[in-house]
């Protein structure tokens, strides 16, 4: 496959609100210029043929590539989703629409889930960018007033792309710039046959990304495993006790930060609401200000005393046998 | 007359979806008829019901994820209020840095990357080849500031990509928004803001740390203004000044306030928001009818003569705390009932957004068609005389001096916006530009207060709340395209109604009867038609784009009969 010259990118935004794009233009290594003007040969060649909020046209001119890769005549390209999928039969009803995305020649309305429906047939690879996009977001909230849903939903969980590639979910609320353009320039070296396809997880996320939890992740977790908790916003503590959902969340942000290092939801203070995860913006992750269930403390403690006891056990071992390292 | 009807959808270079139907005179050069309407919903408000108000505060920044943290600052406000939870100094201290980390990035996003490339050399070389001749032998009177010879180059600058200005803009624009992850953990949709103040652990250098990147956006003011001011004068020379031209009628909020002076009580918001460092105000045809933010509030009324939404007859408050009368129109009343219709319905209900007028309560009982944005905010700060920058024609303040390298102006540098003789398509991105360095001025003097604060003792960011039951509230402040507001009915703990109105619901609304157009049709009507060849609304974009819509905070939601919309899952 490594003879893929261009690899085009359509960003196709659906009930969506642009903060995953706004997310891309925080990524670093690399940024949204490096996977444009490729920042290897082997990266090069990527195109973004269709972005509603940057590109240069307007109206029928701007769908031009996206008209081309329904009809097969863009390839290959990855569909890239910003937002939710909404029950279109539902707005039918009455007569209306959702969300539309331009005309057809006779001036009729497309909507997002027709070109959803034609693209995926065509698309080289699906990356969901955003929690919306993956699992339905915050529009797919209590009572889901437009049935909306993620695509893993929308096409079915066992979809695979023409090339075999199964829906990559990078979500997050907005999903972080780094984690979309890590898996983009993955992606692009994957079709191209220099990495193998990344391991996901049951939600079809990249494990290299979404492996351990927030509270894993946190550097606070240190005071927490010293008994410190904070109980008032502005203490430098582990926020469990104020909310935080962070040991039922995956997500690596209290240590990656979020804009170049700079960020970090409970690492800086205020509590994780679990936004890469299936089930937000409903419970258990909200009320946002309610505690995470505390049956999670009580394995971690029994995970804890385990590894505590293989601490003790290990220096024991060192003093009585000698050490082997 | 030879009539050409056009359908742009989508406007791409804007925040969501939006189309534009209008109809162009194509002897008399200008679009005589226009319609505006958004084609997506989602229902944040339905969404909103029921659950905790304090969820508002990260629920509704993700209505839109270009302009996130005035949702989340207008929630706190209005959860403060509901809950009687009133933040401390450096809690309002700290949201405002954060808010205007914000507006230092959004600014420059509109203006280069949003709006710029409408002036850029790929465009205007191909539709308007009359200005770029001109463009290629006029020279930049401010060259020395910002180092483009003429005004050709700063178009080419502005080409998508390659240019050296949209470059700039990505670059600068990721620094604003790294200094509202500083205090904020994240943007978009920033984590720290809670009901009375702040959750995020203060470090004796955070507003080190922000100063220095506040400083890298000062250097750029002083380049980013000259270069805007170069660009958009020339744009006027060349005939421009009626495009996208309507009445001068706005309303700001007012925004940035005084950490002193902020508190949760309804009854003292008419004083404390004149303590803002942006004015609130109603601006009638160029004067000041007040600025008063209670008068303003109970003037606001959202009509769907036009809309996919039923009318509604309850009314749940016939007054305010104060007494004052609401109509049922009045967000605290609105009930929205969501009705998908059909596609370009041009004389029936034909698009998502509302149509949003201002009451005269108090006067003649008259609906204004207002719009908001940064003109308006400018505007009701230079005339309003209530910071010592205004001077009741101008806005005049000064950047202090940063030496960073790449920038090339290091000295203090003042700055004057002055208020225009009419609103159109080039003044409305000026105030864009001039609000990024009045921003950066204000975030300037609150660095120095929040150092203060520290100083003395008071650099506690929250205040303990117990929850009350019930409780009103509403939160209304300047997001980057104008006033953002939010009403909250609290019952038992959970939200009853929420409302969001954001300027962009104002601004690209619908008509209500058969001439009341919403600000955007109006603004195209009467532009002219300035470009060569086929005709593709180059104008009509400049001119919507002006705006710089928001399609996802005008069309969030809507609170509405949970038996009508409530849609099972599938």
């Amino acid at each position: 496959m490594s003879e893929i010259e261009n690899i085009h990118v359509i960003w196709l935004p659906g009930q969506a609100c642009t903060g995953c794009t706004v997310s891309l233009l925080n990524a670093s290594h690399p940024n949204l210029l490096d996977l444009l003007t490729g920042f290897i040969p082997q990266a090069a060649g990527v195109t973004l043929d269709y972005h509603a909020t940057i590109m240069l046209p307007w109206g029928d001119e701007a769908l031009s590539a996206v008209n081309a890769a329904e009809k097969g005549e863009l390839a290959p390209f990855v569909l890239v989703l910003e937002g939710a999928i909404p029950d279109e039969s539902k707005a039918k009803e009455t007569g209306g629409y959702w969300c539309v995305i331009g005309e057809d020649e006779e001036g009729n309305p497309i909507t997002f889930n027709d070109r959803l429906d034609r693209l995926a047939k065509n698309a080289a690879a699906i990356v969901c960018a955003g929690t919306c996009a993956s699992f339905g977001g915050i529009p797919s909230g209590k009572p889901n007033p437009t049935g909306a849903k993620g695509a893993m939903d929308y096409l079915g969980k066992d979809w695979k792309s023409s090339l075999g590639i199964p829906i990559i979910n990078v979500p997050g609320c907005p999903a972080h710039g780094e984690h979309m353009a890590e898996t983009l320039a993955y992606a692009v070296l994957a079709m191209r046959g220099f990495l193998p396809l990344p391991a996901l997880d049951e939600h079809n996320r990249p494990l290299f990304l979404f492996e351990h939890t927030a509270h894993e992740n946190c550097p606070r977790a240190g005071l927490f495993a010293d008994g410190k908790n904070s109980h008032e916003f502005g203490e430098p503590y582990c926020m469990g006790t104020m909310g935080c959902k962070g040991p039922i969340s995956h997500c690596d942000v209290p240590k990656r930060g979020f804009i170049e290092g700079v960020g970090g939801c409970p690492s800086m203070g205020s509590p994780c609401i679990g936004c890469t995860e299936p089930e937000f913006p409903d419970p258990p992750f909200s009320p946002f200000l309610s505690k995470a269930p505390a049956s999670f403390f009580v394995y971690e403690k029994i995970r804890s005393f385990g590894g505590s006891a293989d601490a003790v056990w290990c220096r024991i071992k060192d003093a009585l046998i000698g050490r082997d390292l | 007359m030879v009539e050409k009807k056009i359908t742009i959808e989508p406007v791409t270079r804007i925040e969501g979806h939006l189309g534009i139907h209008a109809t162009a005179d194509m002897d008399g050069k200008k679009y005589t008829d226009a319609r505006s309407f958004g084609t997506m919903f989602r229902g944040w408000e339905i969404i909103l019901q029921d659950r905790e108000p304090a969820d508002a505060i990260w629920i509704t920044q993700r209505v839109c994820g270009v302009c996130p943290t005035p949702h989340g600052i207008a929630a706190a406000m209005t959860v403060d209020m509901a809950y009687q939870a009133p933040p401390p100094p450096m809690g309002i201290a700290v949201r405002n840095l954060i808010q205007g980390a914000e507006q230092l990035y959004d600014s420059p996003l509109g203006c280069l990357i949003l709006e710029g490339p409408d002036y850029s050399q790929a465009v205007v070389e191909k539709s308007n080849p009359d200005w770029w001749d001109a463009a290629k032998i006029t020279e930049s009177p401010k060259t020395e500031f910002h180092g483009f010879a003429t005004i050709a180059d700063i178009m080419t600058a502005l080409n998508p990509i390659s240019g050296a200005l949209w470059q700039k803009s990505l670059a600068i624009g990721k620094v604003g928004r790294k200094m509202a992850a500083l205090l904020g953990a994240k943007h978009p949709h920033v984590n720290t803001l809670v009901p009375g103040g702040v959750a995020k652990t203060l470090t004796p250098t955070d507003l080190e740390q922000y100063a220095a990147m506040l400083a890298q956006h000062v250097a750029f003011a002083k380049e980013f203004i000259p270069v805007m001011d170069d660009l958009l004068d020339f744009v006027l020379s060349m005939g421009y000044s009626e495009c996208g031209a309507r009445e001068n009628n706005m309303v700001s909020f007012g925004g940035y306030d005084d950490p002193t002076a902020y508190n949760t009580n309804y009854a003292e918001m008419g004083d404390w928001a004149k303590k803002r460092s942006v004015s609130p105000g109603v601006i009638i045809d160029g004067k000041l009818k007040t600025q008063d933010l209670i008068e303003i509030n109970v003037g606001v009324q959202e009509m769907v003569e036009s809309s996919y939404f039923d009318d509604w007859e309850d009314v749940r408050v016939n007054e305010d705390p104060l007494g004052n009368p609401l109509t049922k129109y009045h967000p605290w009343n609105k009930y929205t009932k969501p009705h998908p219709g059909a596609y370009a319905k041009w004389d029936g209900k034909y698009s998502w957004g509302t149509s949003v007028r201002w009451l005269d309560w108090k006067g003649n009982s008259e609906l204004n068609t207002v719009e908001l944005g940064p003109i308006a905010r400018m505007w009701a700060t230079a005339i309003g005389k209530l910071v010592p920058e205004s001077t009741g024609t101008s806005l005049k303040f000064a950047l202090p001096k940063a030496t960073i390298i790449p920038y090339r102006n290091a000295e203090a540098m003042e700055f004057e916006w002055k208020v225009p003789e009419k609103v159109n398509t080039v003044e409305r991105i000026r105030a864009r530009a001039y609000y990024h360095a009045y921003s950066a001025y204000v975030l300037y003097l609150t660095v120095l207060a929040g150092l203060g604060l520290v100083k003395d003792g008071k650099a506690k960011i929250w205040n303990k709340y117990s929850k009350a039951k019930n409780g009103l509230g509403v939160g209304m402040h300047e997001a980057m395209r104008g006033g953002v507001a939010h009403w909250c009915i609290m019952k038992d703990g959970k939200i009853e109604n929420y409302q969001i109105m954001a300027p962009s619901t104002w601004n690209s609304g619908p008509k209500l009867g058969e001439s009341d157009l919403g600000p955007y049709e109006a603004a195209v009507i009467g532009s002219p038609i300035s470009e060569v060849g086929e005709i593709t609304g180059l104008d009509v974009v400049r001119t919507i784009r002006s705006f710089d819509p928001c399609l996802g905070c005008s069309i969030q939601v809507y609170s509405g009969d949970k038996k009508i919309v409530h849609i099972p899952e599938i």
